[in-house]
C-alpha cells in the first residue's frame, strides 16, 4: 500500500502577525513556525493507516522552502517513511489551485492509495487544496473527517456536519481524505524515532518540475479588521440595572423576543 | 563554533515542551500542594517518550542522543515543574549513568538496560546524616560476608527515594583506610531483605518529589553488585556528580526560563497608570537582566553538556554552569514574583512555587559552596 500526507508548515498561531510591506500576505519574520494542527491529525492518522496494514510505505510532502524541512522531519519522526520537500521560496504566494496543482502533477502515476491532507491550513483557511487535488487525479474525496476506518480497500469514515451531525461515509480507496480536530490525538515523536527520522530520505524537488497550473485567483489585499467600540459597562443600583439590561436585549438583540 | 541546536536537538526540544506544557504543567500545582508524586505521568510517560534513556547507547536500551538533548529534556520539563524535571535527572545522572561509566558488560545489562527503557527507576545513596559535602565522612558500612557483603548504615535525602528501584549506594568496604580510600560503589535494589525506607522529607519546594530516608539493616546483597574497584567509591560518586551538575544546571535553567516567561506574560497584561506595566523603563530593565543572566546560564549548560558529549574534560564547566543557573534561578524567580507583586506571592501563580523550587538547586549535588572550591581548586592546581 502507498501512502501520501501532504502538510504544511504555519507559524504558531500565538504569534503577533504583521501585515507584509507588499501587503498580500502576512510578514514572515520573526515568528515561530510549526505543522499545521489539521496536518498533525493527517500525519497521525496515516501512520496509523500504516501500523494497521503492516505493508505500507508513507510518503510525507510539503511545500516551501528549505525551513518547512524541519516540520517534515517532525513528520519523519512521527512515522512517516520518505518526505519529498517541493522547494519553493514563494509557496506563501501560491493560491489553493496552484498548490493542489503541484500536489496532484507530483502524486499521479505514483499509484497512491490514499492521501491525507489537513482539512484546511490554519494561516490561509482556503479548505480548498485537499479536494481539488482529488478533482485534479479523478479521485473521490471525502472531506472533513473525524473518524477514519480502512477494511480492504474501502475507507468508512465519519464526516462532520453543521450542527454536530455527523455522517458515515464509505468509498473506495484510492481516494483523499482531510482532517477535521477531533480525529485523533497526534502522537509525540519519541526520542528513538527523533534519532531515526535523521537517516530517512527527503528529497527536494524543484517547483518548477511540478507547477503546470496557472492561478485563478489574487489576493488583492490583506488587513485587520476594523477596531469597534469597546464593550458597554453598565453602573448602578441592581434593580434599575436590571432594567436597563432588559430594555437593551430587547432593543437590540433577539433572545427576548 | 556554531550556536545553533541541531535538527534532531530542535525536534527534541519541541516535542518536550508541547509534553510539559499539555500534560506536565496542568497538574504541577496540585502535585506541589500535596505533596504528590505521580509515578505514571513524572517517569513512566518520559518513557514511553524516550527520554528516560536519552543519552546512553542503544544496545543498553538508550536513544543515542547527546548530553545537549538531555540537558534540553530535563529544562523543558523544569520550565513548567521542577519536581519532573528532577526526577529524570537523579535517575539519569545518578541512578543510571554510574552504571554506564563504571558497569561491567554484565552489570549494564542488568541493571542499565532496564533504568534506560524507564522499566525501571533509578536513585542515588551518597549523602548521611555525617556526610555531604565531604563524603569522605561515609559511615555507612559493606563488611565482607560469605559470597557477599554486609550492608549497615542510614542515607538521608535521596530523590526519587522509595518510588525507584535501583539504587547506587556507598558504603565503607576499609576501616582503616584515609577518608576519600575506602569507600566503594554498590548496586542495591529495593526489596532486598534489610533495605528500608525511613522517613519522607517535608520540604520548601519540589515537593511532588519524593526525598527519603533509605536504612540499611544486616542487608547482604551480592559480591556482584560491587560496581567499579573495591575502595574506588569516591572516584565513582565524584564522576557521577560531574555529570550530574549538568542535570541540575538545566533544571535550574528551566525554573529561571519559566519565571521569566510568567513574568514577561504578566508585565504586557498587568495595567497601572493606564498602561501596561512593561512599558515601565523600572519594568523592562529588570526584564533585561533576568532575560541576560537566562541566557548566560544557557549557554554555559549547553556548552558543559557539549563537553560532556565530546568526552573532553567538563568537571569545572560542569561546576560553573551548575553555579551560574542555580543562582539564576533563585535570582530570576525571586525577581518575577516580585514584578507580579500581590499576585506573585499566591499559589493562584507559579512563580512563588518557581521560587521554592530555585533554592535547593543552590543546595543539593554540590552546594554553590562546593561548586566554588571545584571551580577554584582547578584553577589553583
Amino acid at each position: 500500500m502507498k501512502i501520501l500526507v501532504c502538510i504544511k508548515q504555519v507559524p504558531d498561531m500565538e504569534s503577533k502577525f504583521k501585515v507584509a510591506a507588499e501587503g498580500t500576505w502576512y510578514d514572515n519574520q520573526d515568528l515561530a513556525w510549526r505543522m499545521n494542527e489539521y496536518d498533525e491529525y493527517a500525519v497521525e492518522q496515516a501512520v496509523r493507516l500504516k501500523e494497521q496494514v503492516g505493508d505500507a510505505d508513507l510518503t510525507v510532502l510539503s511545500i516551501g522552502s528549505d525551513k518547512v524541512k524541519e516540520t517534515m522531519k517532525k513528520a519523519l519522526a512521527m512515522g512517516c517513511d520518505r518526505g519529498a520537500h517541493i522547494a519553493d521560496d514563494a509557496a506563501w504566494n501560491k493560491e489553493p489551485f496552484q498548490v493542489a496543482g503541484i500536489i496532484a502533477e507530483y502524486a499521479r502515476d505514483k499509484g497512491f492509495d490514499v492521501i491525507f491532507t489537513g482539512m484546511q491550513s490554519q494561516d490561509r483557511g482556503s479548505g480548498q487544496v485537499g479536494v481539488l487535488v482529488a478533482e485534479m487525479l479523478e479521485l473521490p474525496s471525502v472531506s472533513t473527517i473525524v473518524d477514519f476506518g480502512y477494511e480492504a480497500g474501502t475507507i468508512i469514515a465519519k464526516r462532520e456536519l453543521e450542527g454536530g451531525i455527523k455522517a458515515k461515509v464509505k468509498v473506495q480507496a484510492p481516494a483523499v481524505v482531510t482532517c477535521q480536530l477531533g480525529l485523533n490525538t497526534p502522537r509525540y515523536p519519541t526520542l528513538p524515532n527523533i534519532m531515526k527520522a535523521k537517516k530517512k530520505e527527503l528529497l527536494s524537488i524543484p517547483v518548477a518540475e511540478l507547477l503546470k497550473v496557472n492561478a485563478r485567483m489574487e489576493t488583492a489585499n490583506m488587513f485587520f479588521p476594523e477596531k469597534k467600540g469597546g464593550g458597554l459597562v453598565l453602573e448602578g443600583e441592581a434593580g434599575e440595572l436590571a432594567d436597563r439590561l432588559i430594555s437593551i436585549l430587547k432593543d437590540k438583540t433577539t433572545v427576548l423576543k | 563554533m556554531i550556536f545553533e541546536l541541531t535538527e534532531e536537538q530542535g525536534l527534541i526540544r519541541d516535542m518536550v515542551r508541547e509534553f510539559a506544557e499539555k500534560e506536565v504543567a496542568p497538574s504541577a500545582r496540585e502535585r506541589d500542594e500535596n505533596e504528590r508524586f505521580d509515578r505514571e505521568l513524572m517517569f513512566g510517560r518520559l518513557a514511553e517518550l524516550g527520554l528516560t534513556g536519552i543519552v546512553f547507547p542503544e544496545e543498553y536500551g538508550g536513544a543515542g542522543a547527546d548530553y545537549i538533548s538531555y540537558a534540553i529534556a530535563v529544562e523543558e520539563l523544569s520550565r513548567v515543574c521542577a519536581s519532573t524535571g528532577v526526577t529524570l535527572s537523579a535517575h539519569l545522572s545518578l541512578g543510571a549513568n554510574p552504571i554506564y561509566l563504571f558497569g561491567t558488560e554484565e552489570q549494564k545489562h542488568k541493571w542499565l538496560a532496564p533504568l534506560a527503557k524507564g522499566e525501571k527507576m533509578g536513585a542515588f545513596g551518597l549523602t548521611e546524616p555525617s556526610a555531604g559535602s565531604d563524603a569522605g565522612g561515609t559511615r555507612t558500612t559493606a563488611v565482607p560476608e560469605g559470597d557477599g557483603w554486609r550492608v549497615n548504615g542510614t542515607k538521608i535525602f535521596i530523590t526519587n527515594g522509595g518510588e525507584a528501584e535501583t539504587y547506587i549506594v556507598f558504603a565503607r568496604t576499609d576501616r582503616t583506610a584515609e577518608k576519600h580510600h575506602g569507600i566503594s560503589a554498590f548496586v542495591i535494589e529495593k526489596g532486598t531483605p534489610g533495605f528500608s525506607f525511613g522517613k519522607k522529607e517535608e520540604k520548601m519546594g519540589i515537593r511532588s518529589s519524593p526525598t527519603m530516608e533509605l536504612v540499611f539493616e544486616n542487608c547482604l546483597i551480592p559480591k556482584e553488585n560491587m560496581l567499579g574497584k573495591e575502595g574506588e567509591g569516591f572516584k565513582v560518586a565524584m564522576k557521577t556528580l560531574d555529570g550530574g551538575r549538568i542535570g541540575i544546571a538545566s533544571q535550574a535553567l528551566g525554573i529561571a526560563q519559566g519565571a521569566l516567561d510568567a513574568a514577561v506574560n504578566y508585565a504586557k497584561e498587568r495595567k497601572q497608570f493606564d498602561s501596561p506595566i512593561c512599558r515601565f523603563q523600572g519594568i523592562q530593565f529588570q526584564l533585561a537582566d533576568m532575560a541576560t543572566q537566562v541566557e548566560a546560564a544557557r549557554l554555559m549548560v549547553y556548552n558543559a553538556a557539549y563537553r560532556a558529549s565530546k568526552g573532553v574534560s567538563y568537571s569545572q564547566q560542569s561546576a560553573m554552569a551548575k553555579l551560574m543557573a542555580s543562582e539564576t534561578a533563585m535570582k530570576v524567580a525571586t525577581q518575577a514574583v516580585q514584578i507580579l507583586g500581590g499576585y506573585g506571592y499566591t499559589r493562584e501563580f507559579p512563580v512563588e512555587r518557581m521560587m521554592r523550587d530555585a533554592k535547593i538547586t543552590e543546595i543539593y549535588e554540590g552546594t554553590s559552596e562546593v561548586q566554588r572550591i571545584v571551580i577554584g581548586s582547578a584553577l589553583t592546581r
